[in-house]
Formats: C-alpha cells, sequence, structure tokens
C-alpha cells in the first residue's frame, strides 16, 4: 500500500519507531521562491554560508543567488552547483534533527549531494566534481547540437520502437516510472521522437532545454576525461550506503563510489528500479532533500509501503 | 464495456474530487466541476497517469494509456468536470475509447 504524505499519521521521526528512512537527491532543482526548506531551523542561516564557501572558492556569480531573484535556473552549471548547496545543507538539518537514512539515492546529477550526505566526500569536492563532470561534457562535444526530453504515457517499448523505426540519435536515459521516462541524444533527433511520441498517444511531451546529452553513450569520451581529472579527489567509505542508479547495487566502498560518479554522466539511469531496490531492502520513508517535489511526484507509481515527504510536510521534530 | 450508472458516475467524482484535494494540497469542498486541473489546482500530467492508474485496477479495465492519450489531443481537458466525463468515457468504452466520438 502506498501512503501519500498527507495521510500520514506520525508526528516525528521518533514515533516511528520502525521508520527506515532514505534521503533522495534532485538533480536540478527548481521552485526556489517558494521552497520546501525554509521552515528547517537554521536553514537559512547554513544554506547562505554554504553558499558563501562555494562563491568564493568555486564560482564567484553564485553570490547573486537569492530565493525571490537570481536563482539560475537556466544556467546548465549553476543550477547544479545551487541543487547540491541546497541539498546538501537539507540533509544536514535533518541529521541535526535525528533522521538517519538507512540508504541514500542522487538522481542523476544528484549524486554528488548524496555522496556528500553519505560521508564520502567533502562539500568541497562536490562542488569541483559538478564543476569538471559539466567541463569534460562540455569539451567532449563542445558543438550545442544534444538535447534531453521527458515523454509519459508510452512504454518502454513503444519508445525503443520508435527510435529504431526512425533511426534517431536519441535513447531512454531514464526510466521514472512504467509510462514516464527521459531521452537524450541529438536535439533534432530528440525534438523528432517527443513528436513521434505525441503522435503514438503520450500524454505529455516536453523538450527538457539542456544542451548536454545526460546519462547517454554520447557521453562515454567525456566520463573517461571526467575519471582521469578527478584521480586526485579523495572517495571515503560512505557511512551509509547510497544506491546506484545505473544498476541498483548498493554501494558503499570509495572504489566503487568514484566508478559510479564516472559511470553516471554516460549509462542510462533508472529511477523506478532504485526506488523499488529501496523498498525491498525495508525503506519505508523517503525524503526528498530538495526545494520542491519533483522526485516526489515522479516517485508514485512503486509498490510498496512506504511514506514519501518533502522537506515542507516533514513530520515536526522535537 | 460497462454500463455506466448513477453509482458509478457519483464514485468516480468523489475519486477524482479526493485525489486532486489530496495531491493538490488543498481542501476538497474548493473543487468544482469548473476548476481548471493547471491554474487553480497546479495538476500536471503525472497527477493524471496516477489517476488513470487508479481507474485502470479500481475497474479492471482494459485499455492502453497511449489509447487514452489520443482521445485526449481530440478532446483536450482543462477541468474537472471535463476529467470526470473522460474517466466514465474511459470506464465504458475501455480500449475502444477512440471509436467513441463524443
Amino acid at each position: 500500500m502506498k501512503t501519500g504524505f498527507l495521510n500520514s499519521s506520525v508526528n516525528s521521526p521518533d514515533c516511528l519507531p520502525d521508520s527506515r528512512q532514505s534521503f533522495i537527491f534532485a538533480a536540478f532543482a527548481q521552485g526556489y521562491r517558494n521552497h520546501s526548506g525554509e521552515n528547517l531551523p537554521g536553514f537559512n542561516r547554513d544554506f547562505q554560508s554554504r553558499l558563501a564557501i562555494a562563491a568564493a572558492t568555486i564560482d564567484p556569480v553564485l553570490s547573486h543567488f537569492g530565493f525571490s531573484g537570481e536563482t539560475f535556473e537556466n544556467d546548465e552549471l549553476r543550477t547544479q552547483y545551487l541543487t547540491y548547496i541546497y541539498s546538501s545543507t537539507a540533509a544536514g538539518i535533518l541529521r541535526k534533527l535525528k533522521f538517519r537514512p538507512v540508504l541514500t539515492a542522487g538522481y542523476s546529477m544528484g549524486i554528488y549531494a548524496a555522496l556528500f550526505d553519505a560521508g564520502s566526500i567533502t562539500f568541497a569536492s562536490g562542488l569541483e566534481l559538478i564543476q569538471i563532470a559539466y567541463q569534460s561534457m562540455r569539451d567532449s562535444l563542445p558543438h550545442d547540437h544534444f538535447s534531453m526530453g521527458t515523454i509519459i504515457g508510452l512504454s518502454g517499448n513503444d519508445l525503443t520502437d520508435l527510435i529504431g523505426n526512425h533511426n534517431l540519435e536519441a535513447s531512454i536515459s531514464n526510466r521514472n516510472a512504467s509510462h514516464s521516462f527521459v531521452v537524450s541524444g541529438y536535439r533534432g533527433d530528440v525534438r523528432k521522437l517527443l513528436e513521434l511520441a505525441a503522435a503514438e498517444g503520450a500524454l505529455h511531451t516536453r523538450d527538457l532545454g539542456v544542451s548536454l546529452p545526460y546519462h547517454s553513450r554520447l557521453l562515454e569520451q567525456g566520463s573517461l576525461d571526467f575519471a582521469r581529472k578527478i584521480r586526485a579527489i579523495g572517495f571515503q567509505p560512505a557511512a551509509n550506503p547510497v544506491v546506484s542508479l545505473v544498476d541498483q547495487k548498493i554501494l558503499q566502498t570509495p572504489e566503487a563510489l568514484r566508478n559510479e560518479v564516472v559511470r553516471n554522466l554516460c549509462c542510462p539511469l533508472n529511477w523506478l528500479n532504485t526506488q523499488e531496490v529501496m523498498v525491498q531492502n525495508g525503506v519505508n520513508m523517503f525524503v526528498e532533500c530538495g526545494p520542491s517535489n519533483g522526485l516526489v511526484k515522479n516517485s508514485k507509481f512503486v509498490e510498496g509501503n512506504y511514506r514519501f515527504y518533502t522537506l515542507g510536510n516533514l513530520p515536526p521534530a522535537e | 464495456m460497462a454500463t455506466i450508472t448513477e453509482s458509478i458516475k457519483a464514485e468516480v467524482k468523489e475519486i477524482v474530487y479526493n485525489f486532486f484535494a489530496e495531491e493538490c494540497e488543498t481542501d476538497v469542498s474548493r473543487i468544482t466541476n469548473e476548476t481548471n486541473i493547471i491554474s487553480d489546482l497546479d495538476g500536471d500530467s503525472l497527477m493524471f497517469l496516477e489517476l488513470i492508474e487508479i481507474f485502470k485496477k479500481k475497474y479492471h479495465l482494459d485499455i492502453e494509456l497511449k489509447t487514452i492519450g489520443k482521445y485526449a489531443v481530440k478532446h483536450p481537458v482543462s477541468t474537472i468536470g471535463q476529467l470526470i466525463e473522460m474517466q466514465l468515457l474511459i470506464i465504458e468504452h475501455e480500449n475502444r475509447l477512440l471509436e467513441f466520438e463524443r
């Protein structure tokens, strides 16, 4: 049975003695204007502190960020930094409030926040990984000929048939649910696929407007370059295991986690299976550590007995 | 092919109203048949997908999502009342939905 947070009867984490929590981390967060973490105790102070560190060490322009002003949501790199800063801040506060995830997972580029939260990398290393990953991908595909899109309402077989029958240079890059997908590839082919999917009966299609084909083999070269450039960055054993979105293995060693950030760039992901594995491993409480509910929206198609929370709907802490 | 009774109509309406009240964090008393799903409730296609799955399970419907998608292109839905009407047609006609023209 699936239970939404609105019919949750819990009042605090301690009221769920059998709760097995998972923190989940978004990649490209939106919705800062009414962000759900604003009521977490100390959130703004901690966020501003981390933002200042990021501005001083990685990108001075980040200091222009404001929840009601410039949010950089259309800036492909800066939005990753900000999502990472936001998510890691929120997760840190939740841990202070005695939330204790038994498993974590980072959706797409949310992997860096998951690794930081699990204690595998430092905050500064996370920023550096985001920067190097983006630059490696950008350098390997310097032309702006790529894109991604979402398709809701068709099956994976439907999409595979459309791609094959029309010889499109596009691929499924993430399976969010049985009938909800992200696709990546050459921009013209992604757009063609979205058109074909709509004609085939998709309930919804959308060009995501990004310039890189994340999680596709088009980024294999960029991922090799990334692997070489991050050799000097230290990875520690994770304090709690992290679930791979690539093959759903439960990762904890530095070697496995380092390998995961590399293949995360060029391998297709499966968010649906990742959540299913977490539920099979006893997770019954998911907390989305981001400013909105993007992952929660995508996470309602998993069978099992669990609850979903956003930062704005958490059980009150003691 | 099901016969749509007054009881089914009432049940579908109740499910749709309660679903959007919960998903959109609003009081059910604020929802009417004229409520716009997107502009008033900030609804989206994932909610629509979830609702279809609820009805597929509840009424054991034999219908492909893409059949609904093709129908929705011809008959776009924007209000709660239109959505209820569509759900009733789905329950009534299942995979023969496209053969039916309003």
